[in-house]
Parts: structure tokens; C-alpha cells; sequence
């Protein structure tokens, strides 16, 4: 269950933001259990916050959740096999956190379709009563920032980029991949047009393409987490 | 609401198709490096630049409280720990921070 604990203090983090932002308790976690969006969704509040528009908002979580369509394809293949209905309830369900537990099962060989389900419900679980209790919350404790709910998101992905990093090839390219989205906003303001949005996107695609030409001599890319075998 | 279809279109296609064929090896060599990549460039935007702005690394409690975190979950394991004592100490070295540079 450490999934669900994981997401609840996301969930409250998101509730309260939600509600300093104007949210009413029902509409944060309308928006939590119809979108379960993670970083989406502390995207769409800062865009709204700073007064943004609906398509505005919309453009934003749009292209923040594009890496969903490289974490859709890498996590598929492990889904053959399973029918389109039970695809389509992990694809829902699919986030940056399902995914990192997902995969590190995976390579325990511990993965199925069904836990990939349980791990999908549960967090969803977790997202939307910690959404609940955070509105509810928010409009009592006054200031999130005081208990740190800004370093929520952050933490969070700090834990799941070790919990991918399990060989020294990830952790170069993932470093990789963090300087070159550190660099792009040099390169934005330098005036070539790259929206920050989409930072992201452009980081990840620029670390995986490096890392498969770097290490394409290399038989498996998959690496083996239980017995080190030398040939 | 709009997001929720959104979310789902960009989701559940990539699943749908590309569990249906198989893909060459070059190709899953590329994806599998996307994970890492796509999380570290979040924690370095996440961390370095919190709120879009470049912060600077000496006195920013992003970066002094990550780092534990980092190690913290390393050792444990456990989201939920790693991520709530994160949070404990971000106000922690916030507090200090403030404090020392008066701000």
C-alpha cells in the first residue's frame, strides 16, 4: 500500500493549493477523480492562479501530460495480452507514480495485469480522499506554504527519479536529460521560441534518443535486477 | 470536465496500439531511458527552478532539502516517508535559511 500513503499527501497538497486557489471542496475532488493527473493538475492551479484562461489551462495540462504518451508506449508492452476495456482502466489510471512502482514490479517479476490494476486503484484511492481531506483542511490551517505543501511535487519526484535510477546508464542519461531542461530556458530567453511547457518533453525525448544511441551495443536495455550473469 | 478526456486521449492510445505489435529492439532500448529522462528533467525544474525561476542553489531550501530526500528514500524506500520528511525538511531549511540571510 505504500503507493496510496505515497499519493495521499499529494492528494491533501493539491486539495488545499485547490482551495487558496477558490475551489469549493466538491470541485477539487471532482477534478482529482475525473482527471488523477498529478503534476497536471498543480499545473492547471498555478495557471489559473496567475489568472490564465480555460485554453490556456487546457493547453498547459495537455502538453505537461504528453510524456504520458512515452510512458502509455513504454509500459504496453508489458500489457499485451489484456483486453482493450482492462487497457483502457490502466490508462486512466496511469501516472508518474503508477508508473515508477509499475515498472520497478515489473523488473521484480512481480507485474500482472491485475496488480497493475490494484496499483492503479489504489492510488487513485489515495489521490482522492487525500484531495478530500486537504479542501476540507484548507479553508482551516490558513497558509499551505507554512507546512511545506510547495515541496510536496518536489519530493516526490526526487523519490521516484532513485526509485528509477537503478543502473549507472539511467542515472547518466537521467542527469543527462536535467541539464538539458535546465539549459532550454537559456535557450528560450536567448530568443528561440521554446515554450516552458513543453521543457519536459523536449528533455526526456533529447535523454532517451542520447541514451539509445550511447549505449546501443549494449544486447538488453532491460537490466537484469536479480542475477548478474557474465558471458 | 475537459482535462479528464484530455488526460484519457493522451493515455489510453500509445497503450492500445503499441501493445498490439511488437516493437523493435532500438525502440525499446529508446523508450526504456524515457522514465528516468522525463524524471529528471522534472526534479531539475521542480528543485532549480521552483515556480519557473532560476533559483540560486547555495540558499535555496529546494535543493538542501532534495538532497536528504534523495537519500532518505534510497534508504527506505518508502514514498510516503521520503516525501513527508522532504516536506518536514523544506520548512526546516526554509526556517534556517530565513532566518540566517534575514530574509
Amino acid at each position: 500500500m505504500p503507493i496510496f500513503l505515497g499519493y495521499m499527501p499529494v492528494g491533501m497538497a493539491f486539495g488545499v493549493i485547490a482551495a487558496s486557489v477558490g475551489f469549493t471542496v466538491v470541485q477539487a475532488v471532482t477534478c482529482s477523480a475525473t482527471a488523477l493527473a498529478g503534476a497536471g493538475q498543480f499545473i492547471a492551479l498555478s495557471v489559473m492562479k496567475a489568472g490564465g484562461s480555460l485554453a490556456a489551462v487546457l493547453a498547459a495540462t495537455t502538453i505537461v501530460n504528453l510524456r504520458y504518451v512515452l510512458f502509455g508506449a513504454t509500459m504496453s508492452p508489458y500489457l499485451k495480452g489484456l483486453t482493450l476495456p482492462r487497457q483502457a482502466i490502466l490508462a486512466f489510471t496511469l501516472t508518474d507514480e503508477t508508473f515508477a512502482v509499475n515498472i520497478a514490479d515489473h523488473r521484480q517479476g512481480l507485474s500482472t495485469g491485475t496488480a497493475m490494476a490494484g496499483v492503479g486503484f489504489v492510488a487513485w484511492c489515495g489521490w482522492v480522499l487525500g484531495t478530500l481531506i486537504g479542501a476540507s483542511l484548507g479553508s482551516l490551517i490558513g497558509d499551505p506554504a507554512r507546512f511545506g505543501v510547495d515541496f510536496a511535487m518536489p519530493a516526490m519526484f526526487v523519490a521516484l527519479f532513485v526509485a528509477l535510477a537503478e543502473d549507472s546508464r539511467h542515472v547518466r542519461i537521467g542527469i543527462f536529460a536535467a541539464v538539458v531542461a535546465l539549459a532550454l530556458p537559456g535557450l528560450a530567453s536567448l530568443g528561440i521560441p521554446i515554450g516552458s511547457s513543453s521543457f519536459i518533453v523536449i528533455a526526456s525525448i533529447t535523454g532517451a534518443t542520447v541514451g539509445a544511441i550511447v549505449y546501443r551495443d549494449e544486447e538488453d536495455s532491460h537490466p537484469a535486477t536479480t542475477t548478474p550473469h557474465h558471458d | 470536465m475537459g482535462m479528464a478526456v484530455l488526460n484519457f486521449a493522451v493515455r489510453f492510445p500509445p497503450i492500445a496500439i503499441v501493445s498490439r505489435i511488437d516493437l523493435p529492439r532500438p525502440v525499446m532500448r529508446w523508450l526504456s531511458f524515457i522514465p528516468i529522462s522525463v524524471m529528471g528533467s522534472l526534479v531539475a525544474l521542480e528543485v532549480l527552478r521552483p515556480g519557473g525561476v532560476m533559483a540560486n542553489p547555495l540558499t535555496s531550501p529546494y535543493l538542501w532539502a532534495a538532497i536528504p530526500t534523495a537519500f532518505i528514500y534510497w534508504r527506505t524506500r518508502s514514498f510516503l516517508g521520503a516525501t513527508l520528511t522532504g516536506m518536514v525538511l523544506f520548512v526546516v531549511v526554509r526556517a534556517v535559511f530565513s532566518a540566517i540571510l534575514g530574509a
